[in-house]
């Protein structure tokens, strides 16, 4: 089939691609100064129990050979194992990625419904106060810290209306989660019918989507009310004005012509998420794979971060093989 | 309907050219217009100079030290003699809040700037051997994939482990920001570079045998300025963010340097009990500054694009 | 006047204001009627105002023209003085355009067959399955071959002309009463471009309809108009029933159309004459041709021709039209 094709091929661009973002960050992480050995058994460890850890971990082998250690390892799954938290990376992973993708596509969805209504609305109105709060909020949105306007909505919504749980992590300690199906406490407390565990996780993700919520809405409603500007300036819009054919139909037909480019944008936003969203994990104490390669970075733990970089390069690029395919979807020039 | 006052129907559409009126005094007068016209884009102006003035002029106008730490007066609400207040470690909020421009427009202007430099020059060139023979388009296609590789990175990450290389000071920051706004130079130049390589003047310029350097200084460059100039005030604003957000996380700026992200870093554990404005004035100073530069790069982006402009024009009458 | 007139346009000005200098004339009271029935080719160069004229007819003058002065009526009514929905209600369906850059006009994302069909839902109030019926009815009507699965299919995947036949069928699917074809065939290649006129000749002659036949070719118009306007520079410089137009014509810019295809070079250099480059510096206030009129005297640079009858049911806008002998010359 065609399409299946065209996936095959996608992928076979793929690999030389994670090469080079494997290649670079290995490079890039072991430049930085610090001798992981003494920050793994700590200052008061003999010389001759780090020149052991040192051998065993491979660390006195020359880079390169290193590096095909490393590269032969992740062709068979082993991402290696982090020496902050003493556990395999992919386990470590498995647990934290499902908290970010939860929290980014929450809020990436509130964005939406923040957004674009109100972009598709400031195309239409050329004046008018929906339209003047709308160019404004377009551009203060994206202007707005979000480690900031987090910490103003936890000041705002628990310490002084106190109608939020602490921000503390993405459930209440007291609370059991239920068991793992999907990663997203929300689901699957769905599944379980766990009442209790749904509340508390909702209640927990209320500010983190909050924040990016409002914040990447801003992208989006710049961005659909422009393309949908253009379009309703277009000539096949002015042609279908000039058939009498129904208002309704006319936006419809425009706000569609618009949805590539605000396809794009939402997945350029999701992709940047996956790591920009590591300032709201960390003052949520959300537990996210962000938060998880930024203590790498900063204590020279190699693998979890040559881990991240690999599981979000490859989250990127599956979100851009599907965008693609949306824009098939929605254009048919392109499927010739 | 009235005709005005032109002498009668048959009057021509001859427009009366503006006599001795000097371009520079008339593109001036146009950019005024627009900005009556469009407040929003005077405010963006207005936020701009104003944080630029105050980063030149804080060491003069601060009414405390930024850096002298009072315990006695720690912690204090915004009032009296500390207009905004003071943080846990008895330093003026207020001073802190308009020193810190200096630090955070210096480092995202030159990482911005240095990463426009580069990733333009380097964009036109990939731009403009593209689809050429031989080396050239395998040159070209080795630099759009490796720009692919690095925009895959996540951003934050990796500035985090760019300063965590070089060390955490102020070059370093640069260093982070430029690195990670090369790719988006690039890319615009790139596209630009290719837009206008189709333009038949230009072609033209080649078949007369120009040079491809003449014809880049010549013809390619000065037409893709006007977006990468638009580009450059919206990068700035969120280089500042980026700068923010670096020191947030201990990754940037060294404290006391009064810096907006470290600020309200410090005042993280106050909001929670309640003392929210080592945090917020911050904050807030932050987000207006960003906001600024993009309303300005907004601004930028209509004025530079000949259609817009006339639609613009249109409407002022 | 016949009161039944299906467009009726009176000393029209339309002007598109500036910044900071004159506004742009873009029509300079212009009058034109079209009665029912009736074929009337309008004739001009790019810029003459061609379009303005065709979007004012709908009244759909684009932002920030405006009407400055006069009025058009379609069917007695003013289309720009309605609301919205109402002239909604007209377009399309009493009142048609046939544009000229199908495939950059149409829907790229429908297919060819749905929009047809989406005019006929939304305008006669069929159902669904009807309109798409109609629609087929009509793609078969304009002789698209294959026209079952031509249906489905988008229009980037047509070629011009039937692209241009799909924008007819869309025209004519609701048989409206006046057809504007705005440059409808230019782009086209020249054998494509005589089966569309006769296409459009039969299907409105069919329907009863009149049609508003808007181009720069004179020489189609000789094909099925029953009266040529001549328009230049936002004015109609001559008004004329065809055979008249070509065998007399009075206006000296008319002569410079047809001379422009005539064999001989010293005819079309007779009559051809660049613009000066001191035309900028004649008065404003003359005549608007006088420029590049080869007959230019002293009273066209001062004053303004008004439109004056001639004799065969013409009118020109000329102080010194060519008289019958001159036309006489071998201009044909």
């Amino acid at each position: 089939m065609l399409l299946l094709r065209y996936i095959a091929r996608r992928v076979v661009f793929v690999v030389p691609q994670l090469f080079g973002i494997v290649l670079v960050s290995f490079f890039l992480v072991k430049l930085i100064p610090g001798d992981p050995a003494v920050m793994m058994l700590g200052p008061t460890a003999s010389a001759q129990s780090l020149a052991e850890l040192r051998d065993r971990m491979g660390f006195t082998k020359p880079l390169l050979q290193q590096f095909t250690r490393y590269v032969t390892d992740v062709a068979h799954g082993d991402l290696g194992t982090s020496w902050q938290t003493t556990r395999p990376v992919t386990e470590d992973l498995f647990q934290r990625f499902p908290a970010t993708l939860e929290l980014i596509t929450f809020g990436l969805l509130l964005a939406v419904a923040i957004g674009f209504p109100l972009g598709v609305a400031a195309a239409r109105l050329k004046r008018g106060p929906v339209r003047k709060f709308a160019d404004y909020y377009g551009l203060l949105a994206g202007a707005m810290p979000d480690f900031w306007l987090a910490l103003v909505l936890i000041f705002i919504f628990y310490t002084v209306l106190g109608w939020i749980p602490a921000p503390l992590g993405r459930i209440d300690m007291a609370v059991l989660p239920p068991p793992t199906i999907t990663g997203s406490l929300v689901i699957d407390s769905l599944i379980a019918g766990d009442w209790e565990a749904l509340r508390s996780s909702l209640g927990h993700l209320a500010l983190p989507v909050l924040t990016l919520g409002v914040i990447n809405a801003g992208p989006i409603l710049k961005m659909t009310q422009s393309m949908t500007e253009r379009t309703l300036s277009s000539d096949f819009v002015r042609y279908a004005e000039m058939c009498g054919l129904p208002r309704r139909l006319v936006l419809r037909q425009a706000v569609r012509a618009a949805l590539p480019s605000v396809v794009t944008i939402i997945s350029v936003l999701y992709g940047f998420l996956i790591g920009g969203a590591v300032l709201v994990e960390m003052v949520f104490s959300w537990g996210g794979a962000g938060q998880y390669a930024v203590q790498g970075v900063l204590n020279a733990d190699l693998n979890p971060v040559l881990g991240f970089v690999l599981f979000s390069a490859v989250l990127s690029l599956v979100i851009y093989l599907v965008v693609d395919l949306i824009y098939f979807a929605l254009d048919p020039r392109l499927r010739s | 309907m009235s005709v005005g006052t032109h002498s009668g129907p048959a009057a021509s559409g001859t427009r009366p050219t503006a006599g001795g009126d000097a371009p520079w005094r008339r593109r001036l007068r146009f950019f005024l217009a627009v900005l009556r016209a469009r407040p929003s884009f005077a405010l963006g102006y207005a936020i701009v100079v104003g944080v630029i003035v105050i980063a030149a002029l804080a060491p003069w106008i601060v009414p405390f030290d930024p850096m002298t730490a009072d315990p006695a007066v720690y912690l204090l609400p915004p009032g009296g003699r500390h207009l905004l207040g003071t943080d846990g470690a008895g330093m003026d909020i207020f001073s802190r809040v308009l020193y810190a421009p200096r630090v955070d427009l210096t480092i995202a202007v030159a990482g911005t700037l240095v990463s426009a430099v580069i990733g333009g020059a380097i964009g036109a060139v990939v731009g403009y051997y593209e689809g050429q023979r031989a080396w050239r388009r395998a040159l070209s296609t080795f630099v759009m994939r490796s720009a692919d590789v690095l925009q895959a990175f996540p951003v934050f990450v990796f500035a985090i482990a760019l300063v965590a290389v070089f060390g955490q000071s102020v070059k370093s920051i640069v260093i982070a920001i430029a690195f990670v706004n090369v790719p988006i130079y690039l890319r615009l130049t790139r596209s630009q570079v290719l837009s206008i390589r189709q333009l038949r003047y230009v072609e033209a310029a080649y078949v007369a045998g120009a040079s491809d350097l003449a014809i880049l200084w010549r013809h390619v460059i000065p037409n893709a300025i006007a977006p990468l100039v638009a580009q450059l005030s919206i990068n700035i604003g969120w280089s500042v963010l980026l700068t923010a957000g670096l020191s947030f996380v201990g990754a940037g700026v060294v404290a006391p340097t009064p810096e907006w992200g470290s600020m309200i870093a410090m005042g993280f554990q106050n909001i929670v009990t309640g003392q929210w404005w080592p945090s917020v004035f911050p904050g807030i100073a932050l987000g207006l500054t960003v906001f600024g530069f993009a309303l300005v790069g907004a601004s930028i982006e209509v004025l530079a694009d000949p259609a817009r402009r006339r639609v613009l024009s249109g409407s002022l009458g | 006047m016949d009161a039944t007139r299906i467009l009726e346009i009176s000393d029209l000005w339309v002007s598109f204001p500036a910044y900071r200098s004159e506004p742009v004339r873009a029509l300079k009271g212009v009058d034109l009627s079209i009665a029912p029935g009736e074929f009337i080719g309008l004739v001009g160069e790019s810029g003459s105002g061609k379009t303005t004229l065709a979007r004012a007819a709908m009244g759909l003058v684009p932002p920030p023209g405006v009407i400055e002065r006069g009025s058009v009526l379609f069917d007695g009514r003013d289309l720009a003085r309605l609301d919205d929905e109402a002239r909604r209600s007209v377009l399309g369906r009493e009142l048609a355009m046939v544009i000229a850059n199908p495939r950059a006009e149409l829907n790229p994302v429908l297919p060819v067959g749905r929009q047809i069909s989406n005019v006929i839902y939304y305008h006669l109030g069929v159902r669904r399955a009807e309109a798409d019926r109609r629609a087929l009815d009509m793609l078969r009507a304009v002789r698209i071959p294959d026209a079952e699965r031509r249906f489905g299919a988008f229009p980037h995947e047509l070629s011009g002309g039937m692209a241009q036949r799909v924008v007819i069928a869309i025209a004519l699917s609701c048989s409206p009463k006046l057809v504007i074809s705005d440059d409808a065939t230019s782009g086209l290649d020249v054998t494509v471009q005589t089966q569309v006129l006769d296409l459009l000749k039969r299907m409105v002659g069919e329907n009863g309809a009149s049609a508003l036949f808007i181009t720069r070719d004179i020489a189609i118009t000789a094909h099925f108009c029953s009266r040529i306007a001549v328009l230049y520079s936002g004015e109609i410089v001559e008004l004329a029933p065809t055979a008249t137009f070509f065998e007399r014509p009075a206006h000296p810019y008319s002569i410079t159309l047809l001379a422009a295809f005539s064999h001989s070079a010293e005819l079309r250099a007779r009559w051809t004459r660049l613009p000066d480059a001191a035309a900028d510096a004649l008065p404003a206030g003359g005549c608007s041709f006088a420029s590049r009129c080869v007959r230019r005297r002293e009273r066209c640079l001062a004053e303004a021709p008004a439109p004056r009858p001639l004799a065969g049911g013409r009118f020109v806008r000329c102080h010194f039209p060519v008289d019958e002998s001159v036309a006489a010359e071998g201009v044909t």
